[in-house]
C-alpha cells in the first residue's frame, strides 16, 4: 500500500513538471506554429539560471526561480524577434532555426560552466512524510504547486481576457485575427514569453531535483514530443491530460516493472494513438 | 562564487601557448633549445564535446599537467636524448567514423607514438587504423580487449571487475549486512558491472531482493526507481557504475524517500555535493572505488603516482569542480608509457609495448600490477593488481585498504564468468 | 559540347580530389561521400512536401541488415548492401502505415517517434543487434581485382572511388526519378494537394513511394558506412545526426539536386576541417549554430541559389533577375 501511494505522489510530480514543458511547447506551437526543438534547452537555461543565481550568487532560491522565469522568458522574446518573426512565412526554417538556437545555448553552457554537472544546494531538506515510507519532500510539492497555479493562471488569462482572447484567435486563424486588427507581433510576443518561462520555470524549480548539465535538454524534449502528441499538437488541454497520463504509466511502468520498458510502453502508447486517432486525443484541426 | 562566469581556461590556455611560442623564438639559437628541440607526441583521441565530453576532456586537462611537470624535470629520457612531450588532441565525439579519421590524423599526419582514448563505442571505429598502422592504444574500457586487439592495452583501470573489492570489504567489515538491490543505466558501462556486482554478492554470501533494475540512460527523474529499490528494506542499495548525473539524483532520493542502509557503488564524483544534498550522517560509510588524490594512504612507497596529492591540489586549483576519476586515469597511463618508453629507450609502439609487457607485469597508480585478463577478454592486456576501498568518513573520502582483484578472481573467478555469460559481456559473446 | 566538356571536368576532378588531401581528409571524404547519398534520398522525400526525422535511423536500417546478412548467412557484401536497402524500403512501408495518416509537422513528429522506437529496439534485443554497443566486426567489402590494379577497399581512396560509382549512379536514377512523370506527380502532391487529389491521384499512394524509394537509397548509404567502419551502434544514428542532415538540407536549399549536396560538402568542410585546423575544436557546436541560423535567416534559398544567380549572370543574354524580394 505504501509502496502504491508512494508510486502516485511520485507520478503528481513528474506529470506537473511534464505539463509545465509540454504546455509551453503547445503554446508556441498553437501560436507561431513552429515545432521549438530548442524547447529542452530552455529548460536546461532555467535550470542554470539557478545555479548562477542561487549555487554561485546565493540569491534565495525562489527569488532565482523568478529570476530564471524572467531570464528565460526573455530568451523566447529574443527568438520570437529575431528568429521566428522574420521566418514567419517558412515553419521549416523556423524549425532549423530553432535547432540552431539549441547549440549555441548548449555550446554557451559548455562554456561559461564547463562539461560537467553543476552543483545546486538544497533548497529545503523538509519532507511532508505521510508515514516511514510515503514521503513528499517540499521542493518537489513546489513544482506541483507551480505548474497547477501557472497553468491554471493561463486558462483564466486565454479565457477570460482580451489578450487571451486575440491569442487564441490568432492560434486558430492568424489572417483572421488580423482583420480583426489584433496585432500579430503582440499575440507571437506574449505566446513566446509564457510558452518560454513555463520551461524555464520548470528547469529552474527542478534544478536542485536533478542532474544540470548542458545536455540536460535532450531527454526532456523527448519526453514532450511524446506528450504533446498523445494530447494533440495544437490542444492546451491535450498536454495537461496527456502529460498526467503519461507521468502515470511511465513512474508505475518503472517501480511494478522497469525502466527501459516503460519508455517502449510510452512510445507504444503514442503509436496506438497515432494509429487510431493520428491529431492525438484532443486533436482536432489540421494545422499543417 | 561567480568564478566560474569568467572563461579562465581559454584565456589562460591561449596565453600559455602565446608566451610559450614567444619563448622558443627568443631562444632557438642556444644550444639547450635545440637539445630541448626533440618532441615526442601523443595523441588523445577522446570526446571533447557533446554529452560523452565529461569522460575526455577533464582527462585530457589531466594530461596537460603531468605533461608540464613531465617537460620540466628534464622531459623523457630515450636511448639518443631526452625528449619534450606534446600531446596532441582530436575531439572524436564519441562517434566511430570521427575516430577513424581522428586516428588517421594523429598517427599519419601528426607523428604520434601513443594514442590515448576513452575506447567504448569509438575503439572499433580505430581499430582498423590500428591493425594497420600498428600504433599503440589505450583504452579506459577493459571491454574493448579481445584476442585481436593486439595493440590495445587497458592499464588505468580494469572496469568493472575491481568492484568486487569493495564488496568484499563491506563484507568483513558489515557481516550483518545480508540484502541488497541494485539499479543501473543499461548501456556498456552498467551491464558488465551489473554481472560483477552480482558475482561479488554471490560470493559474499549476499542476498540479492530482487532482479538488478535496469533505466534508461535519459532517465532524469529517478523517484519511482528508487520507491522499487527499497520497498523491501534492503540492507545494501548498490549503484553499481552509474555516472555522477544519475548517482546524485538517486542519492538524493535515497536520502528523501527515508532509506537509512549501507550504499555501495563504483563512483562518488563530487561527493562532497552529495553530501550538501543530503546530510553528513546520511553519507557516512559510504563506500566507492575512486579516491581523492590527496588521500594521505597514497603516500605509501608501493603508489607509482607521483605525487599525487600536488596533482591533486594543481588540478583543483585550475579546473575548480571538475576532479573526477577520469581526471587522475589518462595521467597515469602516461607514467606507465614514460616508464616503457625509458626502459625501451624508444618511442617506437612495438619496443614500448614490448617493455610495457616484459615480465608479466607493470606499475600501476596503485601499484605493481599484473598483466591478466585471458580468462575474461581473451588476451592479456588489462593491468591488474590492487584497488582501494574507499569509504566516506566525516564527510570526507578515505581510503580504507588496497584489496587485490587477482586474489579474489582466484577463488570466485567462475562465479564471475558465469554472470558475465548471463549477461553476455564475454569477448566471444559480444558482437 | 560545352556541357560535356563540363562533365568531363568535373569528373576528372572527382577522380584526382583525393591525391590531393592528407590521409585524415581523404576520411572525411569517403564519409562525406556517403552522406552525399544520404542528403540526396532525403531530398527525394522532401518533394512530395513531407519533412521526416526518421531517415537517418531508416539509414541505420540499412546498415543493421546488410551488416548482419553478411554475418549470419555469409552473403556476399555486395549483394547484401543490396538486400540492406531492400529492407530499409521495407521498414519504410510498413511505417509509412500509421505515419501517412499524418502530415506537416504530425509527420515530422510521428517519424521521429517512429525512428525512436527503432533505435529502442536495437538497444533492447542484445540478439541479434547487439544491444546499446551495436555490431562490431562487420566485415568489409571485399577486394577488387582489375588483374592491371587490385582495390583494396580498406584504404580511404579506394573505397571513396566505390563510393563515388555507387553514389554517382544513385544520383543519376534519383535525377532520372524526378524527371519523369512519376517526379513530376511528386511535385503535384507537393504544390497542388487537393488539386493533385481532385485530378485523381491517389496522394497518399505517391507520398508512400517517395518514401520508399528515398529510404532504399538511404538504407544504401547505411551499408555502405557499415561495411568500411566495420562498427555501427544505435548512437550512431541518433537524432544529432538527423540534425546534421536536416540542416545540410536547409543550407544547401531543396530546389535542385545539387542544392542539399553543396549544403553537406560546405559545412562538412567548415565543421570537419576548418574549424579543427584554426584551432576551434571546441567552440565548433557554438559556431555551426550560429551558421545555421545565419544561413536561414538571411539566405533563406539556400546556398543553390547563390549558384543560380552566379550562372545567370554568366549567361549575359538572358535578362537579369530581380533583384532579390526585400524583407517586408
Amino acid at each position: 500500500m505504501d509502496l502504491l501511494l508512494q508510486t502516485g505522489l511520485n507520478a503528481v510530480y513528474a506529470a506537473s513538471y511534464m505539463a509545465l514543458i509540454a504546455v509551453g511547447l503547445v503554446l508556441i506551437f498553437g501560436v507561431m506554429g513552429v515545432i521549438n526543438f530548442a524547447h529542452g534547452e530552455l529548460f536546461m537555461a532555467g535550470a542554470y539560471a539557478v545555479v548562477a543565481l542561487y549555487a554561485d550568487l546565493a540569491v534565495p532560491f525562489l527569488l532565482a526561480v523568478a529570476g530564471g522565469l524572467l531570464f528565460v522568458g526573455v530568451l523566447g522574446l529574443v527568438m520570437e524577434r529575431a528568429l521566428f518573426r522574420p521566418l514567419r512565412d517558412n515553419p521549416l526554417g523556423g524549425l532549423v532555426a530553432s535547432i540552431g538556437f539549441l547549440l549555441v545555448l548548449q555550446a554557451l553552457a559548455v562554456l561559461l560552466f564547463g562539461v560537467r554537472m553543476e552543483h545546486v544546494p538544497p533548497a529545503t531538506q523538509e519532507i511532508i512524510a505521510f508515514s516511514e515510507r510515503v514521503r513528499f519532500p517540499l521542493q518537489r510539492l513546489w513544482v506541483v504547486i507551480a505548474a497547477i497555479v501557472l497553468l491554471s493562471g493561463l486558462w483564466l488569462f486565454l479565457k477570460k481576457t482580451r489578450l487571451g482572447w486575440a491569442l487564441r484567435a490568432s492560434a486558430q486563424d492568424p489572417e483572421a485575427a488580423a482583420l480583426q486588427g489584433i496585432s500579430i507581433n503582440q499575440t507571437a510576443r506574449i505566446a513566446m514569453f509564457i510558452g518560454a518561462a513555463l520551461a524555464g520555470v520548470a528547469g529552474a524549480l527542478s534544478a536542485p531535483l536533478v542532474s544540470v548539465n548542458p545536455h540536460m535538454g535532450h531527454s526532456v524534449i523527448i519526453t514532450a514530443f511524446i506528450v504533446i502528441i498523445v494530447g494533440g499538437i495544437g490542444s492546451l488541454e491535450g498536454a495537461v491530460v496527456a502529460a498526467i497520463v503519461y507521468a502515470f504509466i511511465h513512474t508505475f511502468v518503472t517501480t511494478f516493472w522497469d525502466g527501459v520498458i516503460a519508455d517502449i510502453v510510452g512510445l507504444t502508447l503514442m503509436l496506438l494513438v497515432l494509429i487510431v486517432k493520428p491529431t492525438g486525443l484532443f486533436g482536432t484541426a489540421d494545422r499543417a | 562564487m561567480i568564478r566560474k562566469l569568467r572563461l579562465p581556461r581559454l584565456s589562460r590556455r591561449r596565453f600559455l601557448g602565446g608566451t610559450a611560442a614567444l619563448g622558443a623564438a627568443a631562444s632557438g639559437l642556444t644550444g639547450r633549445a635545440l637539445a630541448q628541440d626533440k618532441v615526442v607526441r601523443i595523441g588523445f583521441l577522446a570526446p571533447l564535446t557533446g554529452p560523452v565530453a565529461a569522460w575526455g576532456k577533464p582527462g585530457l586537462d589531466g594530461c596537460r599537467i603531468w605533461g608540464e611537470w613531465v617537460n620540466e624535470a628534464g622531459g623523457i629520457e630515450l636511448s639518443d636524448g631526452a625528449y619534450q612531450v606534446e600531446f596532441v588532441s582530436y575531439d572524436n565525439e564519441y562517434d566511430p567514423a570521427k575516430a577513424r579519421t581522428g586516428a588517421t590524423k594523429l598517427i599519419r599526419e601528426d607523428g604520434v607514438s601513443f594514442v590515448m582514448m576513452l575506447g567504448g563505442d569509438t575503439w572499433p571505429g580505430a581499430q582498423p587504423v590500428a591493425d594497420k598502422t600498428g600504433m599503440l592504444f589505450s583504452t579506459l574500457l577493459p571491454s574493448d580487449l579481445s584476442p585481436d586487439t593486439t595493440t590495445l592495452v587497458a592499464p588505468a583501470e580494469v572496469h568493472p571487475v575491481y568492484n568486487v573489492t569493495g564488496v568484499e570489504w563491506l563484507a568483513e567489515n558489515h557481516p550483518d549486512l545480508k540484502t541488497a538491490v541494485m539499479c543501473a543505466q543499461d548501456d556498456a558501462l552498467g551491464l558488465p558491472s551489473v554481472a560483477t556486482y552480482l558475482a561479488a554478492f554471490e560470493a559474499a554470501g549476499i542476498e540479492m531482493q530482487q532482479e538488478p533494475i535496469l533505466f534508461d540512460p535519459a532517465t532524469t527523474d529517478f523517484a519511482p526507481v528508487v520507491t522499487k529499490m527499497i520497498a523491501d528494506n534492503p540492507d545494501i542499495v548498490c549503484l553499481d557504475t552509474a555516472y555522477a548525473d544519475y548517482v546524485h539524483p538517486i542519492v538524493e532520493q535515497l536520502f528523501q524517500q527515508g532509506y537509512d542502509g549501507q550504499i555501495i557503488s563504483c563512483t562518488a564524483d563530487f561527493y562532497e555535493q552529495m553530501i550538501e544534498k543530503t546530510s553528513k550522517e546520511f553519507m557516512e560509510g559510504f563506500i566507492f572505488q575512486f579516491p581523492d588524490f590527496d588521500d594521505p594512504a597514497l603516500n605509501q612507497d608501493f603508489i607509482n603516482f607521483p605525487d599525487p596529492n600536488r596533482f591533486y591540489e594543481v588540478y583543483t586549483e585550475r579546473h575548480p569542480g571538475e576532479w573526477g576519476a577520469v581526471s587522475w586515469e589518462y595521467a597515469s597511463i602516461m607514467d606507465l608509457w614514460k616508464a616503457a618508453a625509458e626502459k625501451a629507450g624508444s618511442a617506437e609502439p612495438d619496443a614500448v609495448l614490448a617493455a610495457m609487457k616484459e615480465g608479466g607485469s607493470g606499475p600501476h597508480a596503485f601499484g605493481t600490477a599484473q598483466w591478466w585478463g585471458e580468462d575474461l577478454f581473451g588476451i592479456d592486456t588489462a593491468l591488474v593488481g590492487n584497488w582501494p576501498v574507499v569509504v566516506i568518513q566525516d564527510g570526507k573520502a578515505r581510503i580504507q585498504e588496497f584489496r587485490s582483484i587477482p586474489d579474489w578472481y582466484d577463488q570466485h573467478g567462475e562465479l564471475l564468468k558465469k554472470h558475465m555469460a548471463d549477461y553476455g559481456q564475454m569477448w566471444d559473446q559480444r558482437a | 559540347m560545352l556541357k560535356v566538356l563540363g562533365w568531363l571536368v568535373l569528373i576528372a576532378a572527382l577522380i584526382g580530389v583525393p591525391h590531393v588531401l592528407s590521409f585524415s581528409q581523404q576520411e572525411i571524404l569517403v564519409f562525406l561521400t556517403i552522406n552525399v547519398l544520404l542528403v540526396a534520398s532525403y531530398r527525394l522525400l522532401t518533394l512530395t512536401g513531407e519533412w521526416s526525422l526518421a531517415h537517418v535511423v531508416i539509414m541505420g536500417v540499412g546498415a543493421y541488415a546488410s551488416a548482419l546478412y553478411s554475418r549470419h548467412f555469409g552473403i556476399w557484401v555486395p549483394v547484401s548492401a543490396g538486400l540492406g536497402a531492400l529492407t530499409a524500403c521495407a521498414v519504410a512501408l510498413v511505417l509509412s502505415f500509421p505515419l501517412f495518416r499524418m502530415k506537416g509537422f504530425y509527420f515530422l513528429i510521428g517519424s521521429f517517434a517512429a525512428g525512436e522506437i527503432i533505435r529502442l529496439l536495437w538497444k533492447r534485443f542484445r540478439e541479434p543487434f547487439g544491444g546499446p554497443k551495436g555490431l562490431k566486426r562487420i566485415e568489409g567489402m571485399p577486394d577488387l581485382d582489375l588483374g592491371f590494379y587490385t582495390f583494396d577497399f580498406f584504404e580511404p581512396v579506394a573505397y571513396y572511388y566505390l563510393c563515388l560509382v555507387v553514389v554517382g549512379a544513385s544520383l543519376w536514377v534519383m535525377w532520372r526519378i524526378e524527371r519523369s512523370p512519376v517526379g513530376l506527380t511528386f511535385q503535384a502532391v507537393h504544390w497542388q494537394d487537393k488539386l493533385a487529389e481532385a485530378a485523381g491521384v491517389n496522394v497518399r499512394a505517391w507520398r508512400t513511394l517517395a518514401f520508399v524509394i528515398a529510404s532504399g537509397f538511404a538504407g544504401l548509404s547505411g551499408a555502405l558506412l557499415a561495411h568500411y567502419i566495420g562498427t555501427i551502434n544505435p548512437n550512431s544514428f541518433e537524432v544529432e545526426h538527423m540534425v546534421f542532415v536536416l540542416t545540410w538540407a536547409i543550407v544547401g536549399g531543396t530546389a535542385t539536386l545539387y542544392g542539399p549536396i553543396l549544403g553537406a560538402i560546405v559545412l562538412t568542410v567548415l565543421n570537419d576541417i576548418l574549424l579543427r585546423e584554426i584551432g576551434l575544436e571546441q567552440w565548433r557546436p557554438l559556431i555551426y549554430g550560429l551558421v545555421l541560423i545565419a544561413s536561414v535567416l538571411f539566405l533563406p534559398k539556400g546556398l543553390e541559389s547563390v549558384v543560380q544567380r552566379a550562372t545567370r549572370a554568366a549567361r549575359p543574354a538572358e535578362p537579369e533577375p530581380k533583384p532579390q524580394e526585400a524583407r517586408p
